[in-house]
């Protein structure tokens, strides 16, 4: 395929299942001693990477002024943790106690294992997460990917560098005001604030940002699809939300990522229906353990397709996902969406306003999105900040009737990548720097997501380069 | 802000076709009109009038009132419906039978005709009854008519109609509806939807839960949700253009024969899980659910109409309009009143008038 695999440098550094946030990469097949060896680090070792302990150990004992406990202490407290949530009931869906005998087609309907209690919990922290005029700060890159952006402008990849920076994303100055939630990578969930000493999903949650985890997958090619994927991570799911509810988090993250290959035939009916069927499983496990889901059907921007294509599969897909939640019984009202927005191929000849883009994701939206989910946060996908904020304006802005539902961000790179330019050339992470830089971003943001924000120029059009209809070449 | 009709789009490329339906990846000659059509059915304040009785079925009813059924009486009957001074307020459409299609009234005037000239869209049931399902052990049937379709939509549209309607019987059971009996009759609904549409007719989509059994209500929520979320995995399977079409969906009850018993589930305990159930499956791009009423009587059919639209909205409205298309819910006064004589006519115009009104109000949440 062309694709660069780089799993012989991970693996040195991770050895727990990769971020793919950005950058997909096709795992190989796992030997078996391999997994059993990961499955013992990650027991053994309280961040789950190899080559971090020992660096940790060291950073934790010279830097004095940092209240960071040692690693000793850290491993107990989690053990606790985990021994907590292992106390607890056994990770089977418990029967409501009013349910009839279940049979036939009827084997579970919309959350209905769950107490009064729990469904109202769920809606809650869905209610909390679309708060109008905020939205989520997506910061659950692993090391590995974080990793890359650091060294791209010349920051060493330290814990210590991750834990700072991702700091600055939960306490700068006013972030709270635009921010409803924030997504984590675990490693980050046991981390501590140098400001107070609290692990970070406390801290969050005392500034009204609803904490959320990103858990561990693994992507895999699916065989015969050219190239089309799935995620893997199901196994040992239920375990590990548990483990990420017993450290603060409220919500978790899935992304499935999609490309739409016309040539192809990509998305198949096959690649749809495995990844979708996937996020529904993934969305009823983490409400069996008080989590919202959220889930991320991610078609990607790359390609030439028009927007008329664009439409018709992200109804075709994202139509499937809904089904598939439907029938596999989850809470609807206590699930939130993360999407792409509706967009042309990246490479596309045909030119396209910003209102025409808009116009695209509400129709998607009304032929599919129930509207008993009650909030949809855009990633971003390789869009800029400008691009990105402008066309999510450009949907709040043409929002009518039709369209009850908060249409928010969840962004990562659009908001982030420009904060990693400011260490360019400098020495180190320029935390002051980055923090004004990102309120200033997150207010933009925020704007998009009430539609009161003011592009500059022809910021969110798509300019095509050429063809029929196209623009400028 | 609440933009109705779509505000103007800026574009890049004035020369392609209207965004709508562009974007509906629907090509048809008829999609606007049929997008216009949907939008007046779904018009706030007004129902439908399922007056589509098979002969049959009608039988049955004039039974009840000591009415020989012959097709005088068939004609005459829906003249006194058609006719009702003022109906036209609270009606934006009438179902009917095929033979009734191609009546008229005693002076000559096509009722097509008399309907148009009151803002009353005329429409077409065009299904051809249930069968048994092959197989199927259980009872379950299928809807038959897809055969031949095509051709009759077109002349039905010559006549007049401009909608048409299919229903779909579904039964709550031990293990049912079955996934035989549910996908069939999902994917029928979804043909019949779009050779309708292929034609220019916009098809009504009625998949009947019937009530008959002992569930409670949240059998019924469960059933009913399960049933739209496949109806519309078909739907968008056969590329039917949501915003041409109509869901008329049975209202979200106890079985009638539960312990909690047909109207012992509260009004707001019936309003909450049907509005539920459609926030979790009907899609907002269906300009109206218009509810069959299944054997409900009137007052309980307005009741619980009025209870969704009242309801609690959660601060959130329905992106769908909520009213009706009743049949025996709108004519049962009607005929009790009527008896077949000529000198009943006024009596009984009077009662459909009042019972239409209560349901255009309910329709608004004004009861």
């Amino acid at each position: 395929q062309g694709r660069v695999c780089h799993f012989s440098r991970r693996f040195s550094r991770s050895t727990v299942g990769f971020s793919t946030h950005s950058r997909p990469r096709i795992a190989p097949r796992l030997v078996p001693g391999a997994f059993a060896k990961t499955r013992s680090l990650r027991s053994a070792t309280p961040n789950f990477h190899v080559h971090e302990t020992s660096v940790t150990m060291a950073s934790a004992s010279s830097l004095a002024s940092i209240q960071a406990p040692p690693v000793a202490l850290r491993a107990s407290a989690l053990a606790r943790a985990r021994a907590a949530a292992r106390a607890r009931a056994p990770i089977v869906p418990r029967a409501a106690a009013s349910a009839p005998p279940m049979s036939g087609i009827g084997a579970c309907h919309a959350g209905a294992f769950l107490s009064e209690t729990e469904k109202a919990h769920l809606v809650t922290i869905a209610a909390m997460i679309g708060t109008p005029g905020k939205g989520i700060t997506a910061c659950d890159e692993g090391p590995g990917t974080i990793g890359d952006r650091f060294e791209a402008v010349g920051v060493v990849n330290t814990e210590e560098n991750r834990r700072a920076y991702r700091q600055v994303l939960f306490e700068s100055e006013g972030a709270n005001e635009f921010l409803s939630a924030a997504i984590l990578d675990p490693e980050t969930l046991y981390q501590k604030s140098s400001t107070n000493g609290e692990l970070f999903p406390k801290v969050l949650m005392a500034r009204g940002i609803v904490p959320g985890v990103k858990p561990h997958l693994k992507i895999f090619a699916l065989p015969g699809q050219n190239g089309a994927t799935v995620m893997q991570g199901l196994d040992s799911l239920a375990v590990r939300c548990a483990e990420y509810k017993a450290a603060g988090c409220e919500f978790a993250k899935w992304r499935s990522p999609l490309e739409i290959d016309v040539a192809n035939g990509q998305p198949s009916d096959l690649t749809i229906e495995t990844n979708m069927r996937d996020l529904a499983r993934y969305a009823l496990i983490c409400q069996s353990q008080g989590l919202v889901p959220i889930v991320e059907p991610d078609i990607a921007l790359k390609g030439t397709h028009d927007l008329e294509t664009a439409v018709r599969v992200n109804v075709k897909v994202q139509s499937e996902l809904f089904h598939q939640m439907n029938l596999h019984g989850v809470y609807m009202e206590g699930a939130v969406l993360k999407s792409n927005m509706v967009n042309p191929g990246k490479d596309c000849p045909v030119s396209y306003t910003v209102e025409e883009i808009a116009e695209a994701n509400l129709q998607v939206f009304r032929r599919c999105f129930p509207t008993a989910m009650t909030t949809a946060n855009f990633l971003s996908g390789g869009q800029s900040l400008e691009d990105a904020s402008a066309r999510l304006d450009a949907i709040n802005k043409r929002k009518g009737r039709k369209d009850p539902w908060n249409l928010s961000f969840s962004w990562s790179a659009a908001v982030q990548m420009p904060l990693f330019q400011l260490c360019k050339g400098k020495d180190g992470l320029q935390l002051e720097a980055i923090g004004a830089l990102y309120v200033a971003e997150l207010a933009i943001a925020s704007a998009a997501a009430l539609g009161t924000h003011t592009r500059k120029g022809t910021e969110g059009d798509h300019k095509g380069r050429g063809g029929l209809f196209g623009g400028k070449k | 802000p609440a933009h109705d009709p779509t505000p103007p789009l800026a574009t890049a490329n004035p020369h392609r076709t209207t965004y709508r339906t562009t974007m509906a990846c629907f090509k048809s000659t008829y999609a606007d009109e049929l997008v216009a059509t949907a939008a007046a059915m779904s018009v706030p304040g007004k129902g439908v009038l399922a007056a589509d009785e098979s002969t049959g079925t009608i039988g049955k009813r004039f039974d009840g009132i000591g009415v020989e059924n012959v097709e005088e009486n068939r004609r005459a009957y829906r003249e006194l419906l058609f006719t009702t001074d003022g109906f036209e307020k609270y009606c934006s459409g009438v179902i009917m039978f095929e033979e009734t299609l191609f009546q008229s009234c005693k002076d000559g005037t096509a009722f097509v005709d008399l309907l148009k000239s009151k803002g009353i869209i005329p429409g077409i049931k065009v299904d051809k009854g249930v069968v048994p399902l092959p197989g199927n052990t259980r009872g379950e049937t299928t809807t038959s008519g897809l055969d031949g379709l095509g051709e009759r939509c077109a002349k039905y549209y010559a006549q007049g109609a401009r909608f048409a309607k299919w229903r779909a019987v579904l039964t709550i059971g031990d293990a049912l509806p079955s996934a035989q009996c549910l996908d069939d009759n999902a994917r029928c609904l979804a043909r019949y939807a779009a050779i309708c549409q292929q034609n220019g007719l916009v098809p009504i989509v009625e998949p009947e839960i019937l009530t008959d059994g002992a569930h409670g209500i949240d059998k019924c929520a469960e059933v009913t949700e399960r049933v739209l979320s496949c109806v519309f995995a078909h739907l968008m399977t056969h590329g039917v253009m949501l915003e041409g079409m109509i869901l008329k969906p049975n209202m979200v009850t106890p079985g009638s024969q539960s312990s909690q018993g047909g109207s012992s589930a509260s009004r707001e305990e019936v309003a909450a899980a049907t509005v539920t159930a459609l926030r979790r499956t009907c899609p907002a791009a269906v300009p109206g659910v218009l509810f069959l009423s299944g054997g409900q009587s009137e007052e309980d059919a307005t009741a619980h109409l009025d209870a969704m639209n009242k309801g609690d909205q959660q601060g959130r409205k329905n992106p769908w309009t909520l009213s009706f298309s009743y049949g025996r819910a709108l004519q049962t006064s009607c005929l009790k009143a009527w008896l077949g004589k000529e000198s009943n006519v006024a009596a009984a115009q009077a009662a459909l008038l009042r019972v239409s009104e209560a349901n255009s109000k309910a329709s608004l949440g004004q009861c």
